[in-house]
């Protein structure tokens, strides 16, 4: 293998208002190699690689490619220089297909001004069949899965011939069986000679695929540790600066009364397809309900119906005594029900409107925040930033725009939105995708703390570990129904079983 | 979902063409008693037009609901009309509904609407609203009559109405791209500014008496004399295509030209990206402010050579104000023709097509023809309502953009 790295970094520094996003970071890359980044929400690696992409301009440092100094100053730099890099949140156009996406910029032409589409697809088939994507050049984004989309932000880095590749937390919005392909694609690609960024707040990922670790913190690099040696323990104390606990310390639930119940609940879908066919659940005080499944067997609709979003074709939904079925989320709320909900980009948050403003977005109408229609601002700020700070919320003020927070932080202020609110139900959608391990174990330590104080937990995750190690019931849902109940000392094994349809039929255990 | 078969909620196609059917068969009700059918007899409309309000609810019920309503009204629209038609004098009704000069007519009237919606689109589809197409229309009709005027020729005329609408529409370009400013607000003060500006100097240049009538206008050309030689038809083809204007015929040009540049060239693909996702265009190292610039800079020639048609084409002189709303009918063709070239010049003839009417129909009927000129804003509320299919604008328009 080659001394000099691909990619070399010296002393990166990058400033944003307020918050000093790089602190003289210093980075390499191997020829051939994984290196994963790592660091809590706001570290601070998104920014580094969009420096790295020309999307952001470093205020110092340089930046060394195959030995030779460059100046990145736009994304275009950076393709000529064989970089590619595939977003956080994707860089793809709806309602464009598969090819046009691809060639969008770098188009083949016939006669010098036609787009030459024939061409264009047949590399993309070309591509796609050396690295075993499968994938329709035809479709339109807008109707593949996240799963492909991420292929096909992968072959347009391909198809601009990157031999460097950074691909910013592409397992977040993946599906455990998604993940494990990527894997088999990105040793693929290494073999094939190129060199890859990986950022990932999933530590036995990183253990997985990585060569080398870089762990970030506040702005600042941590150290660059080789795989061998590395530990999921070791990473996150050096990631968050303290011990964190990885396994969630639990007491036995102790169930009271029951304050969620969901009788033949049907549900369709944007398509009008039923979705959810029939569900029948109960959830008590005191408990933590999960549901676990595939990405895609009803989840999505099943909770926009639990929280108002949806109109249920058929069936009852219960909070406490009263019937809740028809009833607006507006309603729902106000009889006790907390909903923190799975996109939160979408749905959680308003990321035009300040953190504060975020915040209040369910009780603003109400004393101390307004009186007689009028709103009192202050009681408004002081609320939100005594909440900042004990969610730990990085890098926002009360009157920073929410949109400027980073995913994670996005994420906690959702939290401590609803959680404050002193639901007697929470509805949990995916609460810790895109969180950090710290963040993480104090989302976990919140949800027991809110079962252990009588209120009823539904949560809703693609992710295993997440189920099982804080779940007091586990109802696996599958082609919209409810497949099997669990209690939560089943095996991995049996519980990703009967979340693939296995032994359907079989009386509950 | 997960291999889950899909159920088909309808078998559509029996039903769509039947809806299909039942809207031509309304139309029929309608055009029996019209010229060269002229039915007289009163029952013919009702006739056909029950046929097709059965084959409406028919295909409402089968599930094609948005052709079934379409069906049905077509039907009862054609049978009131048809009434009407068979108890006008056969005279008028001759006179009116003349189809050859009713076809050239309506050509006519579309063109300034062609090249204003051609003009709002390529904007559009780059992302930047542009209200502003009225006024760069109105500046581009009053430079092409100075330009022909003071440089003598109708092709230098041509010239200083793009020069003149492409400098209105950087203005726009500029406060909308870099100042980000709202598009509807500039828009709007562009449209009050082309107003001013060219009222002020008409005024100066041309005083009271108005433009001269001396003007060099742009010729109808080319004749296509060979027409009329064609059997059966030549004469109908003669009447409604030998004499367009040479601008008609380059708005066509330019029709075909757009369709092609926007669905089939990497410059399009580049436009559409930057009106859909920017930032996406961006990462892959397209410049979203000098797409967007071009496109808008674009947007205002296109208009400003509808304005010229009007000006040194069509009437041959200029007037205050005289554009009175093309643009904004051109952008309601743009948005009824879903954001394409062929679908917005559709849309721009129908309205087209409804003027000539109403022109026609105020010989013999006087101001209720007017009514008729209301159809335009009708059609566009119905499309806009979304009863004909949704139309769907670009994702980002009318939102700045900000690089990091
Ligand atoms: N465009 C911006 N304007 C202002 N501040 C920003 C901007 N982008 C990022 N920041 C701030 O810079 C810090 C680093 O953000 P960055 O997105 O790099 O974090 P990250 O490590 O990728 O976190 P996550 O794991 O949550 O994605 C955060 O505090 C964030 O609020
Ligand atoms: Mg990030």
């Amino acid at each position: 293998m080659d001394e000099t790295p691909v990619l070399e970094l010296r002393g990166i520094t990058k400033q944003f208002p307020g918050i000093l996003a790089n602190d003289h970071i210093d980075f390499d890359l191997r020829d051939g190699e994984v290196h994963a980044l790592l660091g809590e929400n706001g570290a601070g690696k998104s920014t580094l690689m969009n420096i790295v992409y020309g999307l952001y301009s470093a205020d110092d440092g340089e930046i060394a490619i195959k030995g030779k100094r460059v100046q990145l100053s736009s994304p275009h730099d950076a393709i000529d220089r064989g970089i590619g890099m595939v977003h956080q949140h994707f860089m793809l156009i709806p309602v464009m297909t598969v090819t046009e996406n691809i060639v969008l910029a770098t188009e083949p032409r016939t006669g010098g001004v036609l787009l030459d589409y024939s061409a264009a697809r047949q590399r993309v088939l070309e591509l796609s069949k050396r690295f075993n994507f499968a994938i329709d050049p035809d479709a339109k984004i807008q109707n593949i899965t996240v799963g492909q989309q991420q292929r096909v932000e992968i072959l347009k880095a391909l198809y601009r011939n990157a031999d460097i590749l950074i691909l910013d937390e592409p397992t977040a919005v993946l599906t455990p069986q998604e993940a494990t392909e990527l894997f088999a694609i990105l040793k693929d690609l290494v073999a094939q000679g190129l060199s890859i960024i990986f950022i990932s707040h999933k530590l036995n990922e990183v253990l997985d695929i990585a060569d080398r670790i870089t762990v970030l913190r506040r702005g600042k690099k941590v150290e660059t540790i080789p795989r061998e040696g590395a530990t999921e323990e070791g990473l996150a104390r050096s990631m968050v600066g303290r011990e964190v606990l990885l396994r969630v310390d639990k007491t036995n639930a102790r169930p009271g009364d029951k304050l969620l119940e969901v009788e033949d609940l049907r549900v369709l879908d944007d398509r009008e397809l039923e979705v959810v066919r029939g569900v029948s659940f109960d959830v008590h005080g005191g408990e933590i309900v999960g549901i676990a499944g595939v990405d895609g067997n009803g989840q999505t609709e099943l909770i926009d119906a639990l929280a108002g979003l949806r109109k249920p074709a058929g069936g009852r939904i219960l909070i406490g005594e009263k019937e809740l079925t028809g009833a607006s989320a507006h309603v729902r709320l106000e009889e006790g029900l907390g909903h923190i909900p799975e996109d939160r980009q979408r749905r959680g948050l308003v990321l035009d409107f300040s953190l504060a403003e975020n915040i209040a977005l369910h009780d603003y109408d109400k004393p101390p925040f307004s009186r007689w229609g009028w709103l009192n601002p202050r009681r408004v700020i002081e609320r939100a930033s005594r909440l900042l700070t004990e969610y730990d919320v990085r890098g926002g003020a009360p009157r920073t725009l929410a949109g400027a927070l980073s995913g994670g932080n996005q994420q906690k202020v959702v939290l401590a939105r609803e959680i404050s609110r002193n639901p007697r139900v929470l509805i949990a959608a995916q609460p810790t995708r895109g969180l950090d391990v710290g963040a993480i174990e104090f989302v976990h330590k919140r949800l027991v703390a809110e079962r252990d104080t009588g209120r009823a937990v539904l949560l809703v995750s693609l992710e295993l570990d997440e189920i099982l190690s804080l779940s007091d019931r586990i109802l696996v849902l599958y082609e919209g129904q409810i497949v099997r109940e669990f209690s939560p000392d089943v095996g991995e094994e049996e519980l990703g079983i009967a979340m693939t349809g296995g032994r359907r039929g079989e009386a509950a255990a | 979902m997960v291999a889950r078969a899909e159920t088909p909620r309808w078998t559509g196609l029996g039903a769509r063409q039947i809806a299909v059917g039942g809207i031509l068969l309304g139309c029929f009700a309608f055009l029996v008693a019209l010229p060269p059918i002229t039915a007289r007899a009163q029952w013919w409309p009702p006739l056909l037009g029950i046929l097709a309000i059965g084959a409406g609810i028919w295909s409402l019920t089968r599930g094609a609901r948005r052709p079934g309503w379409f069906a049905i009204a077509a039907g009862i629209l054609g049978v009131g009309l048809g009434i009407l038609a068979t108890q006008a004098s056969s005279g008028n009704l001759d006179y009116v509904v003349n189809w050859a000069p009713l076809f050239s007519a309506m050509f006519v009237f579309a063109t300034p609407l062609t090249y204003a919606a051609l003009g709002g689109m390529f904007s559009e589809r780059s992302g930047v609203v542009n209200i502003g197409l009225e006024g760069m229309m109105l500046t581009g009709a009053f430079f092409a009559v100075l330009g022909a005027d003071k440089l003598g020729n109708w092709f230098f005329g041509i010239v200083c109405a793009i020069i003149a609408g492409g400098l209105l529409a950087l203005i726009h370009a500029f406060v909308s791209i870099h100042l980000r400013a709202d598009q509807i607000v500039s828009g709007t003060a562009i449209n009050f500014l082309a107003l001013g500006v060219t009222g002020y100097f008409f005024y100066k240049v041309y005083g009271e008496q108005g433009t001269p009538g001396s003007i060099s206008q742009v010729p109808d050309r080319p004749r296509l004399g060979f027409l009329s030689h064609i059997p059966w038809a030549g004469h109908f083809l003669y009447e409604v295509f030998g004499t367009l204007n040479l601008l008609i015929w380059f708005a066509f040009l330019m029709l075909i030209v757009s369709h092609i540049v926007v669905f089939r060239t990497p410059i399009g693909l580049r436009i559409r990206a930057v009106g859909e996702h920017p930032r996406a265009a961006d990462t892959v190292g397209i410049s979203v402010y000098g797409v967007r610039y071009a496109a808008v800079v674009l947007s205002g020639m296109l208009a400003a050579l509808g304005g010229a048609y009007l000006s040194i084409g069509f009437v041959g002189s200029f007037n205050e104000n005289m554009t009175a709303g093309r643009g904004f009918i051109g952008l309601a063709a743009l948005i009824f023709g879903n954001w394409r070239p062929f679908g917005a010049f559709a849309a721009a003839l129908l309205f087209g097509f409804s003027t000539a009417l109403a022109f026609r129909l105020g010989q013999p009927w006087g101001n209720a023809a007017v009514l008729f000129q209301a159809l335009p804003y009708v059609l566009t509320l119905i499309a806009v309502a979304g009863v004909i299919g949704r139309s769907i604008p670009p994702a980002a328009s009318g939102r700045p953009y900000r690089k990091q």
